[in-house]
């Protein structure tokens, strides 16, 4: 509607893509199922413990339905 | 409105991954379908397009205003009573949208019809705000088309507008099933234009969301999710595991719980029975009311909840003559009347009516050889001439 539109891209395009795809968040290091979490210990030193958190609570469900396939376009 | 045949670009699969569209032929097939387009007149757009997607989306704001407070209507949605208090609280808490795409049937005459409402998780934004553009600017460049032509589209500008305001400065979380190239493509360049509008982003799959009972939704760098766009179906959230902490979550999610009313087709029979006569509105009603009669023996069978076209049946003189299978109807049907999509040299067009923030602001056509429009449907641009 407007001749003088600029549509710019910042990320995406020659290979970006690929990277954003594979590179989310990095995993913390307390291994599977807790997070790091940085406190003090009695002394009042810092110190780093490892909290228990869940993951995989979502996403599941559509594969009680079928395989996901090509988007969300109907909802 | 006409189809018409061009010439396509010799370069457009290249300018399309230099861009990051990756998905444009699927399985062999041709996705992105740039071998003809359609085209529209300046009143045709204004008149019969953009006004009444404003008008349609005040409708439903104003439908969601009556259901968020009525349980009869939430009962007859289907929505788990679990969830009522999440999403009547998001609509009072005016929770934003970014977004939404009204599937409109138009031919060229009459008034477009309102098929559906994909309020919630649409997709194909990233091919009409930007690949169509660079179709547009391309086509005139090399004159395959006629100079000055335009386009009914600011989707890009808008968005970024529409990002900021959900906060300038603060962290976004946008989360789906990256295992979809075109899941993952929507949710770049949404990220894209977020990170334009000064947001600070985090991509991630929607599986890799975590909870914490200290601090609730997490990511896997322990950061608390303050702000998320999900491309992820509420009903589906409603269903996982985690859906039973997310009333007690200060996660705001975008789009917002109360988009779960909308991208509901029973919200296609409340629109009716809230407006009735309306000229944009084809008449609809719950399958499982006395008065879904009155469609009589010809009718489209809509599942309350489905996605690209699945588990659709139109029925004509009681016979089904179209059909796509998929898994979707547990929770009920809606019969819609038949508007019969048109038909351009045996291709069936269904035009999308995109709103960023409420605002009309952009067109795409998905179109088929067959009359429900389906995963499978070719996008084609369109220009003004």
């Amino acid at each position: 509607m407007k001749r003088s539109r600029r549509v710019i891209l910042t990320m995406m395009g020659s290979g970006t893509i690929g990277a954003i795809s594979m590179g989310f968040v990095k995993r913390p290091n307390c291994g599977p199922g807790f997070v790091r979490e940085a406190g003090s210990n009695l002394d009042g030193r810092p110190i780093t413990t490892c909290r228990p958190a869940a993951y995989g609570g979502f996403g599941r469900w559509p594969h009680h339905l079928h395989g996901h396939g090509h988007g969300h376009g109907g909802g | 409105m006409q189809r018409i045949a061009c010439n396509e670009r010799e370069d457009w699969q290249a300018t399309a991954a230099a861009s990051g569209f990756d998905f444009h032929t699927i399985d062999g097939a041709r996705y992105w379908d740039e071998r003809a387009f359609y085209a529209f007149t300046l009143a045709e757009i204004e008149d019969t397009i953009e006004g009444p997607t404003g008008e349609i989306d005040a409708m439903c704001l104003e439908l969601c205003a009556r259901v968020v407070e009525d349980e009869r209507h939430l009962k007859r949605l289907r929505i788990p009573e679990a969830f009522w208090p999440l999403i009547r609280d998001s609509w009072r808490r005016d929770e934003g949208s970014l977004y939404g795409r009204l599937d409109l049937s138009y031919g060229g005459s009459g008034p477009a019809k309102l098929l559906e409402y994909n309020a919630d998780t649409p997709t194909s934004i990233f091919e009409a705000a930007v690949f169509q553009w660079t179709w547009l600017e391309q086509g005139m460049e090399r004159r395959l088309l006629a100079a000055g032509a335009d386009q009914f589209n600011s989707l890009h500008e808008r968005l970024i507008e529409a990002w900021k305001k959900f906060g300038t400065g603060k962290h976004l979380h946008l989360a789906g099933m990256l295992e979809s190239p075109e899941d993952t493509t929507t949710l770049a360049y949404l990220e894209d234009t977020a990170k334009q509008a000064s947001l600070e982003t985090t991509l991630l799959d929607i599986e890799s969301i975590g909870w914490r009972e200290d601090s609730g939704f997490v990511d896997l760098d322990e950061r608390t999710i303050a702000l998320a766009f999900k491309l992820y179906p509420w009903e589906w959230m409603f269903h996982d595991a985690f859906g039973e902490r997310l009333a007690e979550a200060s996660t705001r999610w975008i789009e917002p719980p109360w988009k779960a009313l909308l991208s509901n087709k029973g919200m296609l029979a409340l629109l009716w029975e809230m407006f009735p006569g309306h000229p944009n509105l084809l008449p609809a009603f719950f399958e499982d009311e006395p008065n879904a009669v009155r469609l009589g023996a010809s009718f489209v069978r809509k599942p309350l909840l489905s996605r690209e076209g699945a588990s659709i049946a139109i029925v004509r003189h009681g016979t089904v003559v179209a059909e796509q299978q998929g898994p979707y109807g547990a929770e009920g049907f809606i019969r819609q009347a038949l508007a019969p999509l048109p038909n351009f040299a045996g291709q069936y067009p269904v035009l999308g009516s995109w709103l960023v923030d409420h605002v009309p602001c952009g067109l795409s056509i998905r179109e088929d050889t067959t009359p429900i429009t389906g995963n499978m449907s070719r996008f084609l641009p369109h220009a003004i001439l």
